[in-house]
């Protein structure tokens, strides 16, 4: 290298800027949740102001509407509606028909009900509501115009950052060492605003980004990671807006839920309670064996529904392959297209359909009993029997899907495999285990991965078709989970703590399941 | 050793054995396979019978030949009218189109330039990208509502379709790329090294090479992203706060609520939303059984 200085400085800017984009989110972040608390501030004071004025002098303050309201009369045409009259600066009118009349009146009705209180409108115009009891039976409310939040300082970051670029500079310019110093102290001038901005959190975040960066440079961390970066552009640049989604909306979601099983909901407020949620799920919340509401109890039924169920698919799903793959069945064509149309109709549809049919005395499956002098069964009356409509209902709707896999894996056979093993007087079994299922294997093991965890998640049908009767019995774990969620009392951390649990079974019974699952990943 | 006369007549005989054998194997397959069409069928034409049979209330016989024929349920379903005198039908209808292509359109693009890099490329943190496309299937997606719904509000998307779109092509995503990635495996990669060499970018051998050769995979996989879309009524019903931005899932789904059962109307709403997902479904389905096990089946 000619002039080693270059490229030194060059690496060091390099890294200055990418822990510089993570410092300034989090100072950003400091100062938005600085403004917004001194904006609230702000208008809680006007708010009060002109309420306390409003009483004392009967005057209005700038951009604030208050109000002494009276308490609500019922019409006399319309006793169900309910007027109320206020007194503002100008004098006295109906509260019905003024641009805040609205808020005005419920807020009467909020300090009736609950007492004084002030808030800002959670509607993000930076407007606030306030309202407290007055004389008598009067009750004084108030709305704010919008606040006007302090703009963003956008002088100060650039200063600083000028700062911090000449400061990690000098540093690589001096020497090795120096260069992490001046990696640290260029990054951590961007607590400076920070502080500022009384936030002690984030200036602390921002240091720590500073010194995992000098650190990730002593340890060539990140040399590599650019290195990788500039390696792998291309791949990565493919994988980026998958990747972006994924991790908005799926990895975002998922971690949250995986939070949310550490609190515990009570109308509308959230604690924290460490792993009681686990603790109560695991126990069986002090419920016998076998309560319905017993996890135990329901992760058996569970395991027994997704057995039930994939024996039923593949065992089904391949003799139709092996039938329909032969060449002398008739209408193949004919057949295959109507034998997948279970697939064909969404599943919610089908599980409406099924309940339909089983559904009361006479319902279509009763009728059929009926007609071949069978007596009529009470499909959701025992838990044997609601058990089996629901496995029932799935297996209709998901033999096509393991048909069509075998299908596809059986056309891939060489015909000269099967006349060999012929000539040399193998029977059709020892054909079947030795030629067949060896070739069904690779492609039938991730269906059966795969399916096995979308029927132990099937939410759809057991919520449709059973319900869970008679009475919580056939529940799976998710539906049971979306029961406490949201039939039993808004449990929401008991249900996320739920579907954890739920995660880490599938988990275990994947990697464990990893045998099978070997022909699809070449990894 | 047996004469060669005996061994001919025992030869024959056996012959003679083997094919009634083989004959009544065939008529018995032919039998079974007969008897399953019927199942998956009856209740299918049980839905017609509800649907083109006048009366709301659920149909009390076996038989699947409906006793009248009318087409009241078709036409109360197409005129009902939401609460600020649209037509609901209709609208709803729109919404499911636009959501569903939507949808597969970003989900099959999203998945295609993902298993393309999974596929093609080695680079740290591949294994655990694919395995990651994998584990997040094993979280139920009922219970990812809670959260999603806090999301989707701080960015603003509740009640509106882009919100949706996203969050049904994020669904998708996962299986889509598995999906393709096993089927971009089994392309050969002789093209792509040829046009490398000509000095092709790899955008370019992506466009050009990669995408039209893989055009079954890809059909299964917007298969796969319509019908989530297209059947999905949980979420649609939980962020669509308007009654007219709902989906045809939501408006079936609630016309055999608790309270008010409509069972004609539900068999003809059911009809005639499973009709486009069926026609796709036909269109593409001579792929499926390529595109679906090509990631297993190699050789």
């Amino acid at each position: 290298m000619s002039d080693p200085r270059g490229p030194v400085v060059q690496r060091q800017l390099r890294d200055f800027v990418a822990a510089a984009i993570v410092a300034l989110a989090i100072a950003t972040a400091a100062f938005v949740a600085e403004r917004n608390a001194e904006l609230a501030d702000h208008q809680l004071d006007l708010a009060a102001r002109a309420m306390q004025q409003l009483v004392a002098t009967r005057t209005e303050v700038p951009s604030a509407h208050a109000a002494i309201v009276e308490p609500a009369i019922a019409s006399s045409r319309h006793p169900f509606l309910r007027h109320r009259r206020a007194f503002d600066g100008s004098g006295s009118r109906p509260l019905a028909t003024g641009p805040d009349d609205k808020l005005l009146y419920d807020a009467a009705n909020r300090v009736e009900r609950t007492g004084a209180f002030a808030e800002l409108l959670p509607d993000g115009s930076g407007r606030a509501l306030a309202g407290k009891p007055g004389e008598g039976k009067q009750i004084v409310v108030v709305v704010t115009d919008p606040g006007s939040p302090a703009p963003f300082p956008l002088l100060v970051i650039v200063g600083v950052l000028g700062l911090g670029a000449a400061l990690a500079a000098a540093g690589a310019l001096i020497g090795r060492r120096a260069a992490r110093v001046g990696t640290f102290a260029g990054v951590a001038s961007l607590a400076i605003p920070a502080i500022l901005w009384h936030s002690p959190i984030a200036a602390t975040a921002i240091a720590l980004v500073a010194i995992a960066t000098a650190l990730a440079q002593r340890v060539g961390l990140a040399d590599r990671i650019a290195n990788s970066l500039i390696r792998d552009r291309v791949a990565l640049g493919f994988l980026a807006p998958a990747g972006l989604a994924m991790l908005v909306l799926v990895a975002a979601p998922f971690i949250i839920g995986i939070v949310l099983g550490f609190y515990d909901h009570h109308h509308g407020t959230w604690t924290f309670v460490g792993l009681s949620n686990f603790g109560e799920i695991l126990s069986g919340g002090g419920r016998a064996l076998d309560d319905p509401l017993n996890f135990w109890f329901i992760l058996g039924v569970t395991v027994l529904w997704t057995a039930c169920n994939m024996v039923l698919h593949v065992s089904i799903g391949v003799a139709l392959a092996l039938v329909l793959s032969r060449k002398w069945m008739r209408g193949k064509g004919v057949f295959r297209m109507l034998l997948i149309l279970p697939w064909a109709i969404p599943n919610y549809i089908t599980a409406l359909i099924w309940h339909g049919m089983f559904k009361g005395e006479y319902g279509a499956i009763n009728s059929l009993l009926h007609a071949v002098h069978l007596s009529d069964v009470s499909w959701f009356g025992s838990f044997a029997a609601g058990f089996s409509a629901n496995v029932i209902t799935n297996t209709w709707l998901g033999f096509p899907f393991m048909m069509v896999v075998a299908l596809g894996a059986l056309e891939t056979i060489p015909r000269e495999l099967y006349e060999a093993a012929s000539v040399d007087g193998a029977s059709a079994w020892q054909r079947f285990r030795h030629i067949t299922l060896p070739h069904l294997r690779p492609a039938l093991g991730p269906a059966i991965a795969l399916g096995s965890i979308w029927t132990f998640n099937m939410f759809n049908v057991v919520q449709l078709v059973s319900g869970g009767k008679p009475g919580d019995s056939t529940n799976i774990l998710v539906t049971d989970a979306y029961r406490w969620a949201f039939e039993r009392g808004d449990r929401y951390g008991l249900a996320a703590a739920y579907a954890t649990i739920i995660f880490l079974i599938l988990l275990l019974w994947t990697v464990f399941g990893t045998r099978i699952m070997r022909g699809k990943e070449d990894a | 050793m047996s004469t060669p006369g005996s061994q001919h007549a025992a030869r024959t005989a056996a012959l003679v054995r083997d094919v009634w054998r083989q004959r009544s194997l065939v008529i018995l397959a032919h039998v079974a396979v007969v008897i399953l069409v019927a199942i998956v069928l009856y209740p299918v034409m049980l839905v017609c019978k509800q649907a083109f049979e006048p009366g709301r209330s659920l149909a009390l016989s076996a038989s699947p030949i409906p006793n009248s024929v009318s087409l009241d349920h078709f036409r109360d379903l197409f005129s009902a009218r939401g609460s600020h005198d649209e037509l609901l039908f209709v609208r709803q209808a729109v919404n499911s189109v636009v959501i569903s292509l939507l949808t597969t359109i970003v989900g099959v693009a999203l998945s295609c330039t993902a298993a393309y890099a999974l596929s093609r490329f080695r680079f740290p943190g591949r294994k655990a990208g694919l395995a990651s496309f994998l584990v997040v299937q094993m979280f139920p997606a009922t219970l990812l509502l809670m959260p999603l719904y806090v999301i989707l509000d701080k960015l603003g998307l509740l009640n509106s379709v882009v919100g949706l779109v996203l969050v049904y092509s994020t669904t998708a995503i996962p299986f889509c790329v598995w999906t393709l990635k096993g089927y971009f495996d089994t392309l050969p990669r002789e093209l792509e090294e040829a046009a490398r060499i000509d000095g092709a970018s790899p955008w370019l051998i992506f466009r050009r090479i990669i995408l039209p050769l893989a055009q079954p995979g890809i059909a299964v996989t917007a298969l796969f992203a319509f019908m989530t879309a297209w059947n999905e009524f949980i979420m649609a019903s939980t962020f669509m706060t308007d009654e007219s931005r709902y989906t045809l899932p939501v408006l079936i789904q609630s016309s055999v609520g608790d309270h008010v059962a409509n069972y004609g109307l539900f068999a003809a709403g059911t009809i005639v939303t499973s009709i486009p997902v069926m026609v796709v479904f036909y269109v593409l389905q001579r792929y499926l059984v390529g595109g679906l096990t090509a990631g297993a089946v190699k050789g």
